[in-house]
Protein backbone atom coordinates (compact mmCIF):
# COMPACT_ATOMS: atom_id res chain seq x y z
CA UNK A 1 0.00 0.00 0.00
CA UNK A 2 1.34 3.26 -0.80
CA UNK A 3 0.97 6.42 1.09
CA UNK A 4 -2.43 8.32 1.09
CA UNK A 5 -2.19 12.03 -1.03
CA UNK A 6 -4.68 14.79 -1.13
CA UNK A 7 -5.56 14.57 -4.57
CA UNK A 8 -7.74 15.87 -7.53
CA UNK A 9 -10.52 13.37 -8.64
CA UNK A 10 -9.25 14.06 -12.63
CA UNK A 11 -5.59 14.58 -11.68
CA UNK A 12 -5.45 11.44 -9.53
CA UNK A 13 -7.38 9.20 -12.22
CA UNK A 14 -3.96 10.59 -14.50
CA UNK A 15 -1.83 9.70 -12.24
CA UNK A 16 -2.88 6.52 -11.42
CA UNK A 17 -4.00 5.91 -15.51
CA UNK A 18 0.34 6.34 -16.10
CA UNK A 19 1.05 4.11 -13.25
CA UNK A 20 -0.83 1.43 -14.93
CA UNK A 21 0.97 1.85 -18.13
CA UNK A 22 -1.18 3.98 -19.88
CA UNK A 23 1.77 6.14 -22.16
CA UNK A 24 -0.83 7.63 -24.43
CA UNK A 25 -3.16 10.25 -24.01
CA UNK A 26 -5.13 12.07 -26.79
CA UNK A 27 -7.69 14.58 -25.94
CA UNK A 28 -9.11 18.07 -26.61
CA UNK A 29 -9.76 20.21 -23.67
CA UNK A 30 -12.83 20.90 -22.48
CA UNK A 31 -14.10 21.78 -18.68
CA UNK A 32 -14.44 19.67 -16.69
CA UNK A 33 -12.02 17.27 -17.92
CA UNK A 34 -9.46 19.58 -18.58
CA UNK A 35 -6.85 18.37 -15.54
CA UNK A 36 -6.14 15.24 -17.08
CA UNK A 37 -4.95 16.37 -20.50
CA UNK A 38 -2.87 19.28 -18.48
CA UNK A 39 -1.44 16.48 -16.36
CA UNK A 40 -0.68 14.32 -18.79
CA UNK A 41 1.11 17.12 -20.76
CA UNK A 42 2.95 18.18 -18.00
CA UNK A 43 4.21 14.70 -17.38
CA UNK A 44 4.96 13.67 -20.69
CA UNK A 45 8.35 14.46 -20.96
CA UNK A 46 9.45 12.88 -17.22
CA UNK A 47 7.36 9.92 -17.83
CA UNK A 48 8.56 9.28 -21.62
CA UNK A 49 4.63 9.32 -22.66
CA UNK A 50 2.95 10.74 -25.71
CA UNK A 51 0.57 13.12 -25.49
CA UNK A 52 -1.20 15.12 -28.28
CA UNK A 53 -3.79 17.66 -28.40
CA UNK A 54 -5.82 16.76 -31.05
CA UNK A 55 -7.67 19.38 -33.20
CA UNK A 56 -10.98 17.82 -32.17
CA UNK A 57 -12.42 14.81 -30.12
CA UNK A 58 -13.27 12.73 -33.62
CA UNK A 59 -9.44 13.03 -34.20
CA UNK A 60 -8.83 12.21 -30.43
CA UNK A 61 -11.02 9.41 -30.07
CA UNK A 62 -9.58 7.96 -33.28
CA UNK A 63 -6.22 8.36 -32.49
CA UNK A 64 -7.12 6.14 -29.74
CA UNK A 65 -8.39 3.36 -31.49
CA UNK A 66 -4.89 3.48 -33.76
CA UNK A 67 -2.82 2.84 -30.34
CA UNK A 68 -5.16 0.28 -29.00
CA UNK A 69 -5.08 -1.42 -32.32
CA UNK A 70 -1.02 -2.11 -31.68
CA UNK A 71 -2.08 -3.35 -28.50
CA UNK A 72 -0.93 -0.24 -26.17
CA UNK A 73 -2.92 1.13 -23.31
CA UNK A 74 -4.13 4.26 -24.49
CA UNK A 75 -6.70 6.44 -23.36
CA UNK A 76 -8.50 9.94 -23.49
CA UNK A 77 -11.08 12.08 -21.74
CA UNK A 78 -13.52 14.74 -22.27
CA UNK A 79 -17.20 15.63 -21.40
CA UNK A 80 -20.30 14.93 -23.32
CA UNK A 81 -19.99 17.43 -25.65
CA UNK A 82 -16.47 15.66 -26.82
CA UNK A 83 -18.03 12.78 -26.39
CA UNK A 84 -21.06 12.96 -28.92
CA UNK A 85 -18.14 13.72 -31.49
CA UNK A 86 -16.27 10.46 -30.42
CA UNK A 87 -19.54 8.32 -30.47
CA UNK A 88 -18.44 7.63 -34.35
CA UNK A 89 -15.21 5.92 -32.96
CA UNK A 90 -16.64 4.32 -29.79
CA UNK A 91 -19.11 2.36 -32.44
CA UNK A 92 -16.21 1.64 -34.53
CA UNK A 93 -14.05 0.50 -31.52
CA UNK A 94 -16.25 -2.06 -30.33
CA UNK A 95 -17.04 -3.02 -33.62
CA UNK A 96 -12.81 -3.83 -34.02
CA UNK A 97 -13.02 -5.04 -30.51
CA UNK A 98 -11.04 -2.65 -29.73
CA UNK A 99 -9.48 -2.02 -25.71
CA UNK A 100 -9.56 1.69 -25.40
CA UNK A 101 -10.28 3.87 -22.12
CA UNK A 102 -12.52 7.16 -22.37
CA UNK A 103 -13.66 9.09 -19.25
CA UNK A 104 -16.86 10.97 -19.80
CA UNK A 105 -16.64 13.71 -16.76
CA UNK A 106 -20.19 14.73 -17.51
CA UNK A 107 -21.70 18.29 -17.78
CA UNK A 108 -25.37 19.37 -17.66
CA UNK A 109 -26.62 19.01 -21.27
CA UNK A 110 -27.94 19.22 -23.82
CA UNK A 111 -25.69 20.93 -25.80
CA UNK A 112 -23.18 23.36 -24.66
CA UNK A 113 -24.78 23.24 -21.45
CA UNK A 114 -22.81 24.12 -18.35
CA UNK A 115 -19.59 23.29 -16.29
CA UNK A 116 -20.65 21.44 -13.30
CA UNK A 117 -21.43 18.09 -12.19
CA UNK A 118 -24.70 15.96 -14.35
CA UNK A 119 -25.62 12.59 -14.70
CA UNK A 120 -27.13 13.58 -17.75
CA UNK A 121 -24.93 11.11 -20.16
CA UNK A 122 -26.55 7.50 -18.89
CA UNK A 123 -28.58 7.44 -21.67
CA UNK A 124 -25.42 8.08 -23.81
CA UNK A 125 -22.88 6.10 -22.12
CA UNK A 126 -24.81 2.44 -21.58
CA UNK A 127 -27.05 2.65 -24.83
CA UNK A 128 -24.85 3.56 -27.58
CA UNK A 129 -24.41 6.75 -28.65
CA UNK A 130 -23.02 5.66 -31.90
CA UNK A 131 -24.37 3.47 -34.50
CA UNK A 132 -25.14 0.05 -34.35
CA UNK A 133 -25.67 -3.30 -31.83
CA UNK A 134 -22.79 -2.61 -29.29
CA UNK A 135 -21.81 -2.04 -25.86
CA UNK A 136 -19.37 -0.89 -23.40
CA UNK A 137 -18.87 -1.09 -20.09
CA UNK A 138 -19.41 1.98 -17.81
CA UNK A 139 -17.95 2.29 -14.23
CA UNK A 140 -19.55 5.15 -12.30
CA UNK A 141 -17.01 5.91 -9.38
CA UNK A 142 -18.22 7.62 -5.88
CA UNK A 143 -14.91 8.59 -4.76
CA UNK A 144 -11.51 9.97 -5.25
CA UNK A 145 -10.14 6.85 -4.16
CA UNK A 146 -12.35 4.76 -6.25
CA UNK A 147 -11.79 7.11 -9.48
CA UNK A 148 -8.18 6.19 -9.13
CA UNK A 149 -8.93 2.71 -8.60
CA UNK A 150 -10.84 2.31 -11.77
CA UNK A 151 -8.08 3.29 -14.07
CA UNK A 152 -5.92 -0.20 -13.98
CA UNK A 153 -9.16 -1.59 -13.79
CA UNK A 154 -10.87 0.22 -16.43
CA UNK A 155 -7.91 -1.13 -18.54
CA UNK A 156 -7.84 -5.27 -17.26
CA UNK A 157 -11.38 -5.05 -18.27
CA UNK A 158 -10.45 -3.62 -21.63
CA UNK A 159 -8.15 -5.84 -22.71
CA UNK A 160 -10.12 -8.70 -20.94
CA UNK A 161 -12.74 -8.31 -23.10
CA UNK A 162 -11.45 -6.69 -26.07
CA UNK A 163 -14.06 -3.69 -25.55
CA UNK A 164 -14.04 0.05 -24.76
CA UNK A 165 -14.56 0.84 -21.32
CA UNK A 166 -16.04 4.26 -20.38
CA UNK A 167 -15.43 5.87 -16.76
CA UNK A 168 -18.34 8.07 -15.66
CA UNK A 169 -17.03 10.51 -13.97
CA UNK A 170 -19.43 14.33 -13.60
CA UNK A 171 -17.78 17.18 -12.67
CA UNK A 172 -17.89 17.46 -9.15
CA UNK A 173 -16.13 14.05 -8.73
CA UNK A 174 -13.46 15.73 -10.98
CA UNK A 175 -12.89 19.07 -9.39
CA UNK A 176 -13.28 17.42 -5.61
CA UNK A 177 -10.05 16.70 -3.66
CA UNK A 178 -9.97 13.90 -1.05
CA UNK A 179 -7.29 11.52 0.33
CA UNK A 180 -6.41 8.45 -2.22
CA UNK A 181 -3.98 5.66 -1.75
CA UNK A 182 -2.49 5.33 -5.56
CA UNK A 183 -1.78 2.43 -7.72
CA UNK A 184 1.32 0.66 -7.63
CA UNK A 185 3.42 0.89 -11.27
CA UNK A 186 2.98 -1.37 -13.69
CA UNK A 187 3.85 -1.79 -17.20
CA UNK A 188 0.75 -2.85 -19.19
CA UNK A 189 0.79 -5.56 -21.07
CA UNK A 190 2.88 -7.71 -22.76
CA UNK A 191 3.29 -8.17 -26.89
CA UNK A 192 -0.59 -8.89 -27.39
CA UNK A 193 -0.68 -11.63 -29.99
CA UNK A 194 -3.86 -10.31 -32.21
CA UNK A 195 -2.27 -6.36 -32.11
CA UNK A 196 -1.17 -4.77 -35.36
CA UNK A 197 1.97 -3.80 -34.58
CA UNK A 198 4.33 -5.06 -36.89
CA UNK A 199 3.86 -9.18 -38.53
CA UNK A 200 7.82 -9.62 -36.90
CA UNK A 201 7.85 -13.22 -35.93
CA UNK A 202 4.39 -14.00 -36.15
CA UNK A 203 1.63 -14.03 -39.26
CA UNK A 204 0.28 -10.98 -40.49
CA UNK A 205 -3.13 -9.70 -38.24
CA UNK A 206 -5.95 -8.18 -39.96
CA UNK A 207 -8.52 -5.56 -37.46
CA UNK A 208 -11.53 -4.85 -39.81
CA UNK A 209 -15.17 -3.99 -39.12
CA UNK A 210 -16.16 -4.21 -43.05
CA UNK A 211 -18.95 -6.28 -43.84
CA UNK A 212 -18.74 -8.96 -46.38
CA UNK A 213 -22.75 -10.00 -46.63
CA UNK A 214 -25.42 -10.31 -44.28
CA UNK A 215 -25.20 -13.87 -43.20
CA UNK A 216 -21.09 -13.47 -42.72
CA UNK A 217 -22.04 -9.98 -40.82
CA UNK A 218 -24.55 -11.31 -38.85
CA UNK A 219 -22.24 -14.04 -37.48
CA UNK A 220 -19.87 -11.22 -36.85
CA UNK A 221 -22.54 -9.05 -34.85
CA UNK A 222 -23.63 -12.55 -33.03
CA UNK A 223 -20.23 -12.81 -31.77
CA UNK A 224 -20.20 -9.84 -30.42
CA UNK A 225 -23.49 -10.56 -28.71
CA UNK A 226 -22.10 -12.97 -27.44
CA UNK A 227 -18.99 -11.20 -25.53
CA UNK A 228 -21.62 -8.64 -24.46
CA UNK A 229 -24.26 -11.63 -22.81
CA UNK A 230 -20.52 -12.82 -21.21
CA UNK A 231 -20.03 -9.73 -19.89
CA UNK A 232 -23.52 -8.70 -18.71
CA UNK A 233 -23.18 -12.72 -16.80
CA UNK A 234 -19.66 -11.97 -15.08
CA UNK A 235 -19.34 -7.72 -14.50
CA UNK A 236 -22.06 -6.70 -12.81
CA UNK A 237 -20.60 -4.64 -9.65
CA UNK A 238 -22.47 -2.91 -7.49
CA UNK A 239 -22.49 -1.78 -3.69
CA UNK A 240 -25.40 -2.20 -1.14
CA UNK A 241 -26.30 -1.15 1.82
CA UNK A 242 -29.22 -2.27 4.61
CA UNK A 243 -31.47 -3.59 1.85
CA UNK A 244 -32.79 -6.60 3.48
CA UNK A 245 -34.93 -4.78 6.56
CA UNK A 246 -35.50 -1.93 4.14
CA UNK A 247 -38.68 -0.80 3.10
CA UNK A 248 -37.80 1.88 0.64
CA UNK A 249 -34.49 1.42 -1.38
CA UNK A 250 -32.63 4.65 -2.56
CA UNK A 251 -30.83 3.97 -5.87
CA UNK A 252 -28.34 6.40 -6.84
CA UNK A 253 -24.83 6.07 -8.80
CA UNK A 254 -21.06 8.10 -9.06
CA UNK A 255 -20.48 10.70 -6.45
CA UNK A 256 -24.25 11.53 -6.10
CA UNK A 257 -24.59 8.54 -4.62
CA UNK A 258 -22.90 9.76 -1.13
CA UNK A 259 -25.68 12.35 -1.14
CA UNK A 260 -28.03 9.59 -1.04
CA UNK A 261 -26.30 7.74 1.48
CA UNK A 262 -26.38 10.86 3.91
CA UNK A 263 -30.45 10.91 3.65
CA UNK A 264 -30.37 7.06 4.60
CA UNK A 265 -28.40 7.66 7.36
CA UNK A 266 -30.75 10.43 8.52
CA UNK A 267 -33.63 8.01 8.21
CA UNK A 268 -32.46 5.24 9.60
CA UNK A 269 -32.05 7.83 12.41
CA UNK A 270 -35.42 8.79 12.10
CA UNK A 271 -36.24 4.96 12.55
CA UNK A 272 -36.96 4.50 8.79
CA UNK A 273 -35.85 1.45 7.40
CA UNK A 274 -34.15 2.91 4.65
CA UNK A 275 -31.43 1.05 2.50
CA UNK A 276 -29.22 1.85 -0.73
CA UNK A 277 -28.12 0.14 -4.07
CA UNK A 278 -25.31 1.98 -5.74
CA UNK A 279 -24.72 0.56 -9.43
CA UNK A 280 -21.14 0.72 -10.20
CA UNK A 281 -21.49 -0.81 -13.70
CA UNK A 282 -23.87 1.44 -15.13
CA UNK A 283 -23.31 -1.08 -18.11
CA UNK A 284 -24.01 -4.12 -17.42
CA UNK A 285 -26.74 -3.14 -15.02
CA UNK A 286 -26.47 -4.86 -11.97
CA UNK A 287 -29.49 -6.44 -12.37
CA UNK A 288 -28.56 -9.07 -9.54
CA UNK A 289 -28.30 -6.35 -7.17
CA UNK A 290 -32.47 -6.42 -7.58
CA UNK A 291 -33.01 -9.82 -8.02
CA UNK A 292 -34.21 -11.05 -4.26
CA UNK A 293 -36.02 -8.05 -3.41
CA UNK A 294 -39.58 -8.55 -2.84
CA UNK A 295 -42.12 -6.28 -1.53
CA UNK A 296 -39.91 -3.02 -1.59
CA UNK A 297 -40.06 0.37 -2.76
CA UNK A 298 -37.49 1.85 -5.04
CA UNK A 299 -36.67 5.44 -4.87
CA UNK A 300 -34.35 6.27 -7.75
CA UNK A 301 -32.72 9.50 -7.54
CA UNK A 302 -30.37 10.85 -10.31
CA UNK A 303 -28.75 14.19 -11.70
CA UNK A 304 -31.09 13.87 -14.43
CA UNK A 305 -34.27 14.05 -15.93
CA UNK A 306 -34.63 10.66 -15.24
CA UNK A 307 -32.43 7.93 -17.05
CA UNK A 308 -31.02 5.16 -14.97
CA UNK A 309 -34.91 4.81 -13.34
CA UNK A 310 -35.72 3.01 -17.08
CA UNK A 311 -33.14 0.26 -15.99
CA UNK A 312 -34.04 -0.18 -12.45
CA UNK A 313 -38.18 -0.57 -13.84
CA UNK A 314 -36.41 -3.48 -15.84
CA UNK A 315 -34.79 -4.68 -13.31
CA UNK A 316 -37.31 -5.39 -10.29
CA UNK A 317 -40.65 -7.16 -10.48
CA UNK A 318 -43.02 -4.42 -9.84
CA UNK A 319 -41.99 -1.34 -11.83
CA UNK A 320 -44.90 0.69 -10.41
CA UNK A 321 -43.11 0.69 -7.00
CA UNK A 322 -40.32 2.80 -8.42
CA UNK A 323 -40.01 6.57 -7.90
CA UNK A 324 -37.99 9.04 -9.91
CA UNK A 325 -36.80 12.66 -8.19
CA UNK A 326 -33.97 14.29 -10.25
CA UNK A 327 -32.31 17.47 -10.59
CA UNK A 328 -31.26 19.31 -13.69
CA UNK A 329 -28.91 22.16 -14.34
CA UNK A 330 -26.15 21.17 -12.66
CA UNK A 331 -28.14 21.82 -9.20
CA UNK A 332 -27.77 19.28 -6.90
CA UNK A 333 -29.91 18.79 -3.40
CA UNK A 334 -28.20 18.51 -0.23
CA UNK A 335 -28.48 15.33 2.16
CA UNK A 336 -31.38 17.37 3.78
CA UNK A 337 -33.17 18.14 0.50
CA UNK A 338 -33.26 14.38 -0.15
CA UNK A 339 -34.11 13.46 2.79
CA UNK A 340 -37.40 15.40 2.40
CA UNK A 341 -38.30 14.54 -0.59
CA UNK A 342 -37.99 10.78 0.66
CA UNK A 343 -40.66 11.76 3.13
CA UNK A 344 -42.80 13.60 0.73
CA UNK A 345 -42.77 10.68 -1.31
CA UNK A 346 -43.47 7.77 1.41
CA UNK A 347 -44.39 8.81 4.51
CA UNK A 348 -47.71 10.31 4.12
CA UNK B 1 -16.48 13.62 15.24
CA UNK B 2 -17.29 15.21 11.91
CA UNK B 3 -16.32 19.10 10.75
CA UNK B 4 -18.42 20.44 8.05
CA UNK B 5 -16.64 24.48 6.87
CA UNK B 6 -17.41 26.24 3.81
CA UNK B 7 -15.09 29.08 2.56
CA UNK B 8 -16.18 31.09 0.22
CA UNK B 9 -15.43 35.01 -1.19
CA UNK B 10 -13.95 35.94 -4.49
CA UNK B 11 -11.31 34.66 -6.86
CA UNK B 12 -8.03 35.34 -5.78
CA UNK B 13 -9.11 35.95 -1.95
CA UNK B 14 -7.31 32.27 -1.76
CA UNK B 15 -10.44 30.56 -0.19
CA UNK B 16 -10.00 27.60 -1.83
CA UNK B 17 -6.08 27.89 -0.18
CA UNK B 18 -7.18 27.91 3.09
CA UNK B 19 -9.58 24.98 2.35
CA UNK B 20 -6.73 23.04 0.75
CA UNK B 21 -4.60 23.61 4.00
CA UNK B 22 -7.03 22.68 6.36
CA UNK B 23 -7.52 19.16 4.32
CA UNK B 24 -3.87 18.66 4.41
CA UNK B 25 -3.66 19.10 8.06
CA UNK B 26 -6.85 16.89 8.57
CA UNK B 27 -5.54 14.05 6.25
CA UNK B 28 -1.79 14.20 8.47
CA UNK B 29 -4.04 12.71 11.51
CA UNK B 30 -5.75 10.05 9.27
CA UNK B 31 -8.83 11.70 9.09
CA UNK B 32 -11.20 11.41 5.46
CA UNK B 33 -11.09 15.00 3.80
CA UNK B 34 -13.48 16.08 0.72
CA UNK B 35 -13.31 19.54 -0.59
CA UNK B 36 -15.23 20.48 -3.07
CA UNK B 37 -14.75 23.46 -4.96
CA UNK B 38 -17.28 25.49 -6.92
CA UNK B 39 -15.18 28.86 -9.37
CA UNK B 40 -16.94 30.90 -11.72
CA UNK B 41 -15.75 31.06 -15.13
CA UNK B 42 -13.83 33.76 -14.60
CA UNK B 43 -10.03 34.00 -13.57
CA UNK B 44 -10.37 36.61 -10.97
CA UNK B 45 -13.48 38.50 -9.57
CA UNK B 46 -15.99 35.61 -9.48
CA UNK B 47 -17.66 33.57 -6.71
CA UNK B 48 -15.47 31.01 -5.31
CA UNK B 49 -16.04 29.11 -2.58
CA UNK B 50 -15.09 25.59 -1.48
CA UNK B 51 -16.91 23.12 1.03
CA UNK B 52 -15.07 20.60 3.37
CA UNK B 53 -16.33 17.72 4.96
CA UNK B 54 -13.15 16.49 7.66
CA UNK B 55 -14.61 13.38 9.25
CA UNK B 56 -13.73 9.52 10.29
CA UNK B 57 -15.90 7.88 8.03
CA UNK B 58 -16.38 9.21 3.73
CA UNK B 59 -19.60 11.23 4.16
CA UNK B 60 -21.61 13.80 1.59
CA UNK B 61 -19.25 16.12 -0.31
CA UNK B 62 -22.18 18.27 -0.43
CA UNK B 63 -23.17 19.44 2.73
CA UNK B 64 -27.00 20.90 4.13
CA UNK B 65 -25.72 23.30 6.60
CA UNK B 66 -21.99 24.10 8.16
CA UNK B 67 -20.27 24.10 12.02
CA UNK B 68 -18.01 27.12 10.21
CA UNK B 69 -18.70 29.29 7.58
CA UNK B 70 -16.05 32.29 6.67
CA UNK B 71 -17.46 34.81 4.36
CA UNK B 72 -14.80 37.00 2.73
CA UNK B 73 -17.10 39.68 0.60
CA UNK B 74 -21.16 40.56 0.91
CA UNK B 75 -22.23 38.41 -1.64
CA UNK B 76 -21.20 35.08 -0.02
CA UNK B 77 -22.89 37.07 3.37
CA UNK B 78 -25.48 36.66 1.71
CA UNK B 79 -25.95 33.76 0.33
CA UNK B 80 -24.32 31.82 3.51
CA UNK B 81 -25.71 33.27 6.82
CA UNK B 82 -28.82 31.09 6.58
CA UNK B 83 -26.29 28.01 6.29
CA UNK B 84 -24.50 28.09 9.41
CA UNK B 85 -26.01 25.06 11.81
CA UNK B 86 -27.50 26.50 14.85
CA UNK B 87 -24.81 26.84 17.41
CA UNK B 88 -22.24 27.24 14.84
CA UNK B 89 -19.63 29.95 13.47
CA UNK B 90 -20.13 32.20 10.81
CA UNK B 91 -16.77 34.48 10.81
CA UNK B 92 -17.46 37.84 8.81
CA UNK B 93 -14.02 39.60 6.84
CA UNK B 94 -15.40 43.05 8.47
CA UNK B 95 -12.97 44.50 6.11
CA UNK B 96 -15.05 44.17 3.34
CA UNK B 97 -18.20 43.18 4.90
CA UNK B 98 -20.60 45.92 6.57
CA UNK B 99 -23.46 44.15 6.95
CA UNK B 100 -24.40 42.71 10.28
CA UNK B 101 -26.07 39.08 10.63
CA UNK B 102 -29.73 38.71 11.55
CA UNK B 103 -29.15 35.09 13.08
CA UNK B 104 -28.79 34.98 16.87
CA UNK B 105 -28.33 31.96 16.97
CA UNK B 106 -25.26 31.08 16.19
CA UNK B 107 -21.83 32.64 17.13
CA UNK B 108 -20.29 35.67 14.95
CA UNK B 109 -16.87 36.51 14.81
CA UNK B 110 -16.69 40.02 12.68
CA UNK B 111 -12.62 40.77 11.87
CA UNK B 112 -10.76 43.27 9.77
CA UNK B 113 -8.73 40.80 8.04
CA UNK B 114 -7.09 43.07 5.88
CA UNK B 115 -6.19 45.38 8.96
CA UNK B 116 -4.91 42.81 10.95
CA UNK B 117 -2.97 41.09 8.42
CA UNK B 118 -1.33 45.05 7.25
CA UNK B 119 -0.89 45.68 11.08
CA UNK B 120 1.60 42.26 11.32
CA UNK B 121 2.46 41.01 8.50
CA UNK B 122 1.41 42.49 4.52
CA UNK B 123 -2.23 42.87 3.32
CA UNK B 124 -1.74 40.07 1.09
CA UNK B 125 -1.92 37.75 4.03
CA UNK B 126 -5.21 38.38 4.79
CA UNK B 127 -6.23 34.74 4.16
CA UNK B 128 -3.71 33.55 7.21
CA UNK B 129 -5.68 35.57 9.20
CA UNK B 130 -9.02 34.28 8.19
CA UNK B 131 -7.97 30.86 8.31
CA UNK B 132 -6.76 31.08 11.86
CA UNK B 133 -9.75 32.25 12.87
CA UNK B 134 -11.34 29.35 11.90
CA UNK B 135 -9.07 26.82 12.88
CA UNK B 136 -9.73 28.28 16.21
CA UNK B 137 -13.57 26.58 15.73
CA UNK B 138 -12.19 23.88 14.98
CA UNK B 139 -12.12 20.67 17.07
CA UNK B 140 -9.87 18.42 14.68
CA UNK B 141 -6.95 20.40 13.28
CA UNK B 142 -5.19 23.17 16.24
CA UNK B 143 -3.01 26.18 15.64
CA UNK B 144 -0.07 23.93 15.79
CA UNK B 145 -1.41 21.74 12.65
CA UNK B 146 -2.25 24.67 10.48
CA UNK B 147 1.48 26.32 11.48
CA UNK B 148 2.90 23.08 9.74
CA UNK B 149 1.14 23.32 7.16
CA UNK B 150 2.11 27.00 6.02
CA UNK B 151 5.80 25.95 7.09
CA UNK B 152 5.70 22.82 4.26
CA UNK B 153 3.25 24.56 1.78
CA UNK B 154 5.24 28.31 1.23
CA UNK B 155 7.80 29.87 0.13
CA UNK B 156 10.53 29.68 2.86
CA UNK B 157 10.96 33.55 2.67
CA UNK B 158 7.13 33.95 3.34
CA UNK B 159 6.49 31.34 5.87
CA UNK B 160 7.50 33.75 9.17
CA UNK B 161 4.91 37.04 7.74
CA UNK B 162 2.19 34.21 7.08
CA UNK B 163 2.55 32.74 10.33
CA UNK B 164 2.19 35.65 12.27
CA UNK B 165 -1.16 36.54 10.44
CA UNK B 166 -2.28 32.92 11.46
CA UNK B 167 -1.19 33.63 14.82
CA UNK B 168 -3.23 37.26 14.74
CA UNK B 169 -6.75 35.26 13.37
CA UNK B 170 -6.19 32.35 16.07
CA UNK B 171 -6.05 34.72 18.82
CA UNK B 172 -8.42 37.47 17.45
CA UNK B 173 -10.98 37.19 20.17
CA UNK B 174 -8.63 37.38 23.20
CA UNK B 175 -7.53 40.68 22.02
Amino acid sequence: MGEKVFMQGNEAFAESAIRSGCKFFFGYPITPSSEMPEYYAKKAPEEGLTFIQAETEVAAFNMIAGVAATGKRGMTATSGPGFSLGCEAMSYMSAASLPSVVVDVMRPGPADGEILGSQGDYFQLTKGGGHGDYRTIVLAPYSVQEYADFAPLAFELAEKYLNPVVVASDGTLAKMMENVVLPERTSGPERQPWAVDGAKGRPHNDITTCGDGPEQWEAFNLRLQAKYQNIRDNEQRWEEYQTEDADVIIVAFGVYSRVAMAAMKMAREKGLKVGLIRPITLWPFPVKAFENLENKDFFVTELNSGQMVEDVKLAVKDKDRVEFYGRLGGMIPTPVELFNKLCELYMK
Amino acid sequence: MKSEIIFSGIGGQGTILMGKMVCTAASKKGLNVTLSPAYGQEKRGGRASCQVVISEEMGSPIISEADTILVMDEKSFDDYEGKVKAGGTLIVNSSMINKKPNRTDIKVMEIPFTEIATEVATARSANMVALGAVVKTLHIVDLDDAKAVVAAKMKPALVEANIKALEAGYHFDER
